[in-house]
């Protein structure tokens, strides 16, 4: 039987085929719908986890037991799971284990580019590469026979592009696989010296090992053309674009990126004149062959960032004088950009509002928030990654005041970042307090993960009686010891913006707690507001809380534009109607 | 070979259309690869996807100037991706604006010439999907009218469209959803 399947609906679909049992995930786009997908299959214990090191220990936990386990993230969570990844990649491995990870060639929606095949190799993993959905379900299950035969953890890094492509897929049975269950063997499983002495010898076995496996594994496709010179060597999505060209050259694609069999690529540079590597991102499989005293070349015809579309890898090569002819001209128009926004109705709209008009220095974190950085807010100013404005705020607290700055400091970070990272910073916070310190806290507590699409987080359950976690914040800073902790629902204007300049000019720790949840996730079903434009004054204070369905109008019998508000997007949250400063907005009924 | 770019924004449906026009191709035994670029999406950016239909189909790319149709959510969208097309491709224009933030904030003007010069080059189908899909009694099923439109133009039984569409409706709009899918094929 065949479908159509996504690359992560088809990594779900290869889990279990293959058996699995155990998969934990911290939602991060492009690999969200991962672990969406396997809620279909009941034989997999599936969760979304705190935040990725918490997952991928999950995992862990699962493949200990013998049972075939799997972690999935965005490319940035294997960061911060990478503590426990780097140690337990020493352990001996039982029950077959994946980390997948979803890199994001050109950022669509990240916040680095950073490329984990490096990180396969940091960690002594074997690394998969699919390009296709086929590829991406075949690859898990070969991908957890290679854990199991060679007794490491396997990466599939698999690239957003993928993730997110349709293709039609095979599908087969699920096999049955009965865990092992745990034998105790210190020295297989406590990492302490002298044992992690051994797993270094260990692991560099097992590298070696796979190397053989890659000599002559299905998995790696050699494709050579009768009569050509040039070889290319590629991976994942690449050789499908490289297909399109239809070139008669001859094509290495590695299934398995890493390690790559040094005894077939040295028989190979002996058949070709030319050995040209297609990659995304950085030269890995270049520096690859480099170290292994191969002559090639490769990224100065490619781009060392974003996607490679198919004609870049067409004027790559017309660069490397491989195809005759000219680059492709059409050149994409300037066309007017459509950046994201905050949804109708969105929570976190009234709350930049405020900090923008207040002129204020905001720590921003990652979530749906993250817009406020761009027009019409830009009231967030620095951004790093997940959790880190707590830490940030109070260093920078540090400085100012030691400087005699005395301007307010606020942060914001959503419900879903508190727990994820953010609450380590939280109980950093009281430690060598001293006289002069201010800093505020926004917590936007709306109640689920937004960004990648609602999934539950730990206080999702205070709003959604469907949900099992029930923590509360407020109680939870309370008894780290943070007393001052109040809530505010931010659909009250004037109360929020009193509130946020209140807690500012307050010396030590305030944190400020909005209530109000997702609007995306929980709808809200007021009536529409409209504009009356005999009263509006034109001041477009409405127009800058950026909502979809607001912008300048013409009129007739008016001269100037007025404000409008769209019926069919507006859901009725009141806000601009609350920043309006001549009541010209009202509500429909 | 089809090449279609389906064009719109965040929030508009559009992973769920290109879902459908895929299964269509391949429960009509045609080889198909799709891409959509979500993720930050959802919240009112730009969205697009492509679906390429063919005996043998390697990357969901498209390439450059290769493009045959282009299933136009929002005008600014459709026209957005104009470049990527053959000349006299057929683009399937829903009327409804939907204004980005730079026309909100009144720092770009909508390109509304631009749009209608469309028509000089390419096949321009316009229609207000909106309304036909109030008329079908569901105004959910706006993107069925857009495949309806579409579906005059690849060769797919309306058997095979019809089954889809039952797979990936809710079942309570089934009926309203199929209405709209013909109303808009008989256009």
């Amino acid at each position: 039987m065949k479908a159509v399947l996504t690359g992560n609906q088809a990594i779900a679909r290869g889990f279990y085929e293959a058996g699995g049992r155990i998969a934990a995930s911290y939602p991060g786009s492009p690999t969200v719908e991962i672990m969406e997908s396997m809620k279909e299959y009941e034989e997999v214990y599936g969760e979304f986890s705190t935040n990725e090191k918490v997952a991928l220990e999950v995992a862990i936990g699962g493949s200990f037991y013998g049972a075939r386990s799997m972690a999935s993230m965005k490319h940035v969570g294997v960061n911060i799971a990478a503590d426990p990844l780097m140690t337990f990649t020493q352990t001996y491995i039982n029950g077959g284990f994946i980390l997948v990870t979803g890199d994001d060639p050109g950022m669509a929606s990240s916040q680095n580019e950073q490329d984990n095949r490096i990180f396969g190799k940091f960690a002594n993993m074997a690394v998969l590469y699919p390009g296709n959905s086929q590829e991406s379900k075949d690859f898990m299950k070969e991908g957890l026979n290679l854990s199991e035969k060679y007794h490491m953890p396997v990466m599939v890094d698999i690239t957003s592009r993928v993730c997110h492509s349709r293709g039609i897929v095979e599908l087969e049975n699920r096999e049955d696989k009965i865990p092992l269950g745990f034998k105790i063997d210190q020295e297989k499983y406590t990492m302490l010296p002298p044992n992690t002495f051994k797993a270094q010898y260990f692991m560099k076995e097992r590298l070696e090992k796979l190397e053989e496996y890659a000599y002559d594994s299905p998995i790696n496709l050699l494709e050579e053309k009768e009569g050509a010179d040039i070889l290319i060597v590629t991976s994942g999505l690449m050789y499908y674009n490289l297909k399109e060209l239809n070139l008669p050259i001859s094509i290495y694609k590695l299934g398995m990126v890493y390690p790559i069999s040094t005894k077939k690529i040295e028989e190979l540079s002996k058949r070709y004149k030319r050995i040209i590597v297609l990659e995304e991102m950085m030269p890995f499989i270049e520096n690859e062959l480099i170290l292994k005293g191969i002559s090639c070349e490769g990224k100065k015809y490619f781009s060392f960032t974003g996607e490679l579309h198919i004609e870049d890898i067409e004027k790559g090569l017309i660069n490397a004088g491989v195809i005759k002819g000219e680059p492709n001209s059409i050149e994409k128009p300037k066309i007017v950009s459509r950046p994201p926004m905050f949804c109708s109705g969105c929570p976190h709209r009234p709350v930049f509002d405020v900090l923008k008009k207040m002129k204020v220095k905001v720590v921003g974190d990652i979530g749906c928030y993250s817009m406020s950085v761009l027009p019409a807010f830009e009231a967030s100013h620095i951004m790093i990654s997940m959790g880190a404005c707590v830490g940030i705020t109070k260093g920078m607290n540090k400085a100012m005041r030691r400087n005699n700055d005395e301007d307010p400091i606020v942060a914001v970070i959503g419900d879903g970042t508190f727990f994820h990272s953010g609450m380590p910073g939280f109980a950093n916070l009281l430690h060598q307090m001293d006289e002069d310190d201010n800093m505020t806290f926004i917590v936007l507590d709306n109640r689920t993960t937004a960004m990648t699409g609602g999934q539950h987080n730990a206080s999702s359950g205070r709003y959604n009686e469907k949900e099992d976690m029930h923590i509360s914040i407020k109680d939870l800073l309370n008894t780290m010891g943070i007393e001052n902790v109040v809530e505010v629902d931010q659909f009250n204007y004037k109360k929020l913006k009193e509130t946020i300049q209140g807690e500012t000019k307050k010396k030590g720790i305030s944190v400020i707690i909005t209530t109000r949840p997702c609007a995306l996730r929980y709808k809200i079903k007021e009536p529409y507001y409209y504009v009356d434009p005999n009263i509006c004054i034109g001041c477009r204070s409405c127009v800058k809380t950026n909502c979809p369905p607001i912008r300048m109008k013409k009129y007739e019998q008016h001269e100037k534009l007025k404000s409008s508000i769209d019926p069919d997007s507006c859901v009725g949250c009141s806000v601009c109607s609350q920043v309006c400063p001549v009541g010209a907005i009202k509500r429909s009924e | 070979m089809k090449n279609i770019i389906v064009a719109g924004v965040g929030g508009q449906g559009l992973v769920l259309a290109t879902k459908i026009i895929s299964e269509a191709a391949f429960k009509e035994g045609l080889d198909v690869k799709t891409n959509d670029v979500v993720g930050l999406s959802q919240r009112g950016g730009m969205v697009w996807g492509s679906v390429r239909i063919g005996e043998k189909v390697y990357s969901p790319n498209i390439p450059l100037g290769e493009g045959d149709i282009i299933l136009g959510m929002e005008p600014l969208e459709a026209y957005r991706w104009s470049y990527l097309m053959k000349e006299g491709a057929i683009i399937i224009l829903n009327k409804k604006k939907v204004y980005p933030t730079p026309v909100l904030l009144e720092k770009e003007e909508y390109p509304e010439e631009e749009i209608d010069n469309l028509k000089n080059k390419f096949n321009i189908i316009e229609i207000d999907a909106l309304e036909e899909a109030k008329t079908a009694g569901n105004i959910k099923a706006a993107n069925t009218i857009l495949i309806g439109v579409l579906a005059q133009h690849l060769d797919i039984k309306m058997t095979t469209w019809e089954e889809v569409l039952k797979e990936n409706v809710p079942t309570k709009a089934v009926e309203e959803n199929i209405k709209a899918f013909y109303m808009a094929y008989k256009h």
